[in-house]
């Protein structure tokens, strides 16, 4: 078939206008009186259509089979085989593709007529014919061929596309994965329920050890479902996981991610989320929850302290407007942090009715001795929606406060850098005034070390040793807090409040750092050393025991762990100066680094 | 009977037009399936087939139709509702009709031919 | 219709009323309600009278319409929630954005 440019393969609308051109077709006539065949033949040669002949039913079969005409025209008595049948057969052959089949018949009766139809016929041309009606009819269903020819194509393209886009998604869905729930979440102190990758609903659950021990956890539930929602969740990933192993604390953290959110998400998307650091050696754990349903401390004295969101989700509020306020608590070995996404409260059962956060916190009171939270959550969904695998579409995250445990290398996971660092330099870095309630050096201060090669591999060590000196240093040096406060509940938060007070007024204080580093063959020795505005102690020469005994107070346990680490540690000064030094080597061939 | 024409005049001048260089060609096949057609029906009549004279006799009546000679495809008509209704005296004088006839609109599309 | 909408007598106000389900196919609509107004509007009242439910569309769309209005010198107000509305408002601290009453 000869098709008009008006019927060209394109989703535009004109190509499936009800008013779509007719073009000249190639028709198939089958006709037993030679005579009549040869006038129909030529009347529709006259209209420029193309024309095929034949003389019987049989005949006529063949020729559609070989031929492919678009249309049928068959008288309804024929020898051999009737009109009716080889219209039957016709159609049979055709299968979805729409052949007319207009039978020509001088029959008079309307039954007669009707049979036709009954047989498969679209519609019948009387003998004789009619120029004019035969014109029309060919046409009408030229034009129909049109439209059904362009539905299909339409059709088949949106089919196409359609599958395209099912398997960008899969693609898609993949990369998410690959981000979606990562990090440490094996960890052994960690249990957690995720939805499978088939559900795709966005949700996000990250985990990272710092550098210097403590965990960070940030469990995430983006607008939206599908595609969109997990757009977001690959910067935050890189955030996420790049500002952890640099050392950055979860303020910091949060401030950038909500900050890239609201970069990167448009107005009216945005992400609930939760982000947590436990810190088994401080004995504390901090939450900041905007947006997820109530978190949970799950005491190991039987307490139940709710988490609940305080905050607008991220990515909603501008940077000057963010709020990076962060709940403190205290926690001790054994204590656990629950978190998770709204579906779980929202899970349904079979009547529709919901779980409600009512019934998280039933589960949570009533556990035993020796009950996992996560355990007996998910036991108690299950129960409740009579589902095997109790809702889909929810995140939920368990994790048990350990003691401070070893420091933890994360050099593994820090990307090796192609340059080679410089061997030796001087480094004097000094934060003051407004800039130490504000500013936190210690991952600049890490960065500039991790330069060196040789100590990429001992980031965990040299972050706790900066850490240490850092806290000392503003805590006790500048602040003057003691840390026997810490040692009670109510010692702990009157210690914060109080160190949140004295960091408003710390005008005319400082921390120095100053770092020298010399490289030897094989090897390198990092100093570092620390001193502060403080007023130090007073140095009692006379009696070493009550020198030592005072050293160990200031300094609190951080001294013992800056003895274990340093190859060596001096206090000079009024005391109020620290300088540890720190040798490393790079591994013997063949041996394994620590 | 008499008011039915031989010829169509109009019908086979619009023939011509829609033939045309075809319509001596057209004619010869008429004539030819149509004398085809005239045995048939007599064997029909002879076997005494009401069947096949009925469908015979449709045929001729449509073909004569189409070419425009209503008096002689009129008189296939008869002999088809003769065929239909299963009688068959009657149908002898009507085949003579219909011979004689055929033979009038020979010569007269041979002569319109020229 | 689910989404419907108002204007006080001065014309300061637009109220915009959602009935029933607030949650992605009403998306299209809630847009058409705000920004096809000719007149400024002053203030706008978001209706919850008849909204059944709210799901995170629906606070994203609350977002846009504050956006529209002007971002923080905006006035919106989210009146006559249900309890399951006001809860779900409360978890993502909604009132630090807008006036609920």
């Amino acid at each position: 078939m000869q098709m008009c440019d008006a019927s060209s393969p394109s989703l535009t609308s004109s190509s499936c206008s009800a008013f779509a051109e007719a073009c000249t077709v190639n028709l198939l006539i089958a006709e037993d009186s030679h005579g009549d065949r040869m006038i129909l033949a030529a009347l529709l040669r006259r209209l420029g259509h193309q024309v095929y002949e034949a003389s019987d039913g049989l005949e006529a079969v063949a020729m559609f089979v070989k031929l492919e005409p678009d249309i049928v025209l068959m008288d309804a008595l024929m020898p051999t085989m009737s009109g009716m049948d080889a219209a039957r057969r016709i159609k049979a052959l055709a299968g979805t593709r729409f052949v007319p089949v207009i039978f020509i018949t001088s029959l008079a009766s309307e039954r007669e007529q009707a049979g036709c139809l009954e047989a498969g016929g679209d519609d019948f041309l009387l003998k004789p014919y009619s120029r004019v009606i035969l014109e029309a009819k060919i046409s009408a269903y030229s034009r129909m061929l049109n439209l059904h020819r362009s539905v299909m194509q339409q059709r088949d393209q949106i089919r196409t596309q359609n599958e395209q886009m099912l398997s960008e998604q899969r693609l898609a869905r993949r990369v998410f994965d690959n981000v979606a729930h990562t990090g440490c979440l094996d960890a052994s102190n960690i249990r957690y329920h995720a939805s499978p990758l088939s559900i795709f609903n966005g949700d996000v659950l990250f985990a990272a050890e710092r550098p210097g021990g403590g965990t960070l956890i940030f469990m995430g539930d983006f607008t939206g479902h599908g595609l969109p929602a997990a757009i977001g969740a690959m910067p935050v990933a890189e955030v996420f996981y790049g500002m952890a192993a640099k050392g950055f604390g979860a303020a910091d953290l949060l401030t950038e991610i909500n900050q890239k959110l609201r970069n990167i998400l448009p107005v009216g998307m945005f992400c609930c989320g939760a982000l947590f650091e436990a810190d088994g050696k401080q004995g504390s754990i901090r939450v900041w929850n905007g947006g997820l349903p109530d978190g949970w401390l799950v005491r190991v004295n039987g307490e139940r302290v709710a988490i609940p969101s305080m905050h607008l989700p991220l990515g909603v509020q501008p940077p000057e407007r963010f709020d990076v306020t962060m709940e403190l608590f205290p926690a001790a070995t054994g204590d656990y942090v629950v978190l998770m996404t709204d579906g779980f409260p929202e899970s349904c059962d079979a009547q529709g009715e919901r779980f409600g956060e009512d019934s998280v916190r039933q589960v949570l009171e009533g556990l035993d001795a020796g009950d996992h939270p996560f355990d007996a959550l998910m036991a108690r969904l299950q129960a409740f929606t009579g589902h095997p695998d109790p809702a889909d579409d929810m995140t939920l995250c368990c994790l048990e406060v350990g003691i401070g445990g070893g420091v933890t290398d994360v050099a593994e996971s820090t990307p090796e850098s192609a340059l080679s660092g410089s061997g030796s330099w001087h480094c004097v870095y000094e934060v003051r005034d407004r800039a130490l309630a504000d500013f936190n050096p210690l991952p600049l201060l890490l960065h500039i070390c991790m330069e060196v090669p040789g100590l990429r591999r001992k980031s965990g060590d040299v972050y706790t040793i900066l850490s240490e000196l850092y806290s000392n240093a503003l805590e006790h040096g500048v602040l003057k807090l003691s840390s026997e406060w810490k040692k009670t509940a109510e010692g702990f938060s009157l210690y914060y409040e109080e160190r949140m007070r004295r960091l408003s007024d710390t005008q005319g204080h400082y921390v120095r750092f100053t770092l020298d580093h010399e490289p030897r063959v094989e090897a390198g020795r990092l100093r570092i050393r620390c001193e502060d505005s403080g007023q130090g102690f007073e140095r009692q020469e006379n009696t070493m025991g009550a020198r030592a005994a005072s050293v160990h107070e200031y300094a609190g346990r951080g001294m013992g762990i800056l003895k274990r680490l340093a190859k060596e540690v001096s206090i000079c000064g009024s005391g109020n100066c620290i300088e540890i030094v720190y040798d490393w080597e790079f591994p013997a061939q063949g041996a394994t680094s620590q | 009977m008499n008011d039915i024409p031989r010829l169509d005049e109009e019908a086979l001048a619009e023939l011509q037009d829609v033939m045309e260089d075809e319509f001596g060609v057209l004619i010869e096949t008429y004539l030819a399936d149509s004398r085809t057609r005239i045995s048939g029906l007599k064997e029909a009549a002879d076997t005494g087939d009401a069947e096949r004279l009925r469908k015979a006799a449709h045929s001729l009546k449509g073909s004569c139709i189409n070419i425009g000679v209503p008096k002689l495809g009129n008189l296939c008509f008869e002999l088809e509702v003769l065929g239909s209704e299963g009688r068959l005296e009657g149908a002898e004088r009507l085949l003579t009709a219909v011979e004689q006839e055929f033979e009038e609109v020979a010569r007269e599309l041979e002569n319109f031919n020229q | 219709m689910s989404v419907s909408t108002r204007r006080s007598d001065d014309g300061q106000v637009l109220m915009i009323q959602v009935h029933g389900r607030f949650d992605f196919s009403t998306h299209q609509a809630f847009r058409d309600a705000y920004e096809h107004s000719d007149a400024p509007v002053k203030e706008y009242v978001v209706d919850l009278t008849h909204t059944t439910y709210l799901d995170s569309s629906a606070l994203g769309m609350l977002l846009l319409l504050r956006d529209h209005a002007g971002g923080d010198v905006a006035s919106v107000v989210i009146e006559n929630c249900n309890a399951d509305v006001r809860r779900i408002l409360s978890i993502s601290n909604f009132e630090q954005l807008f006036s609920i009453r």
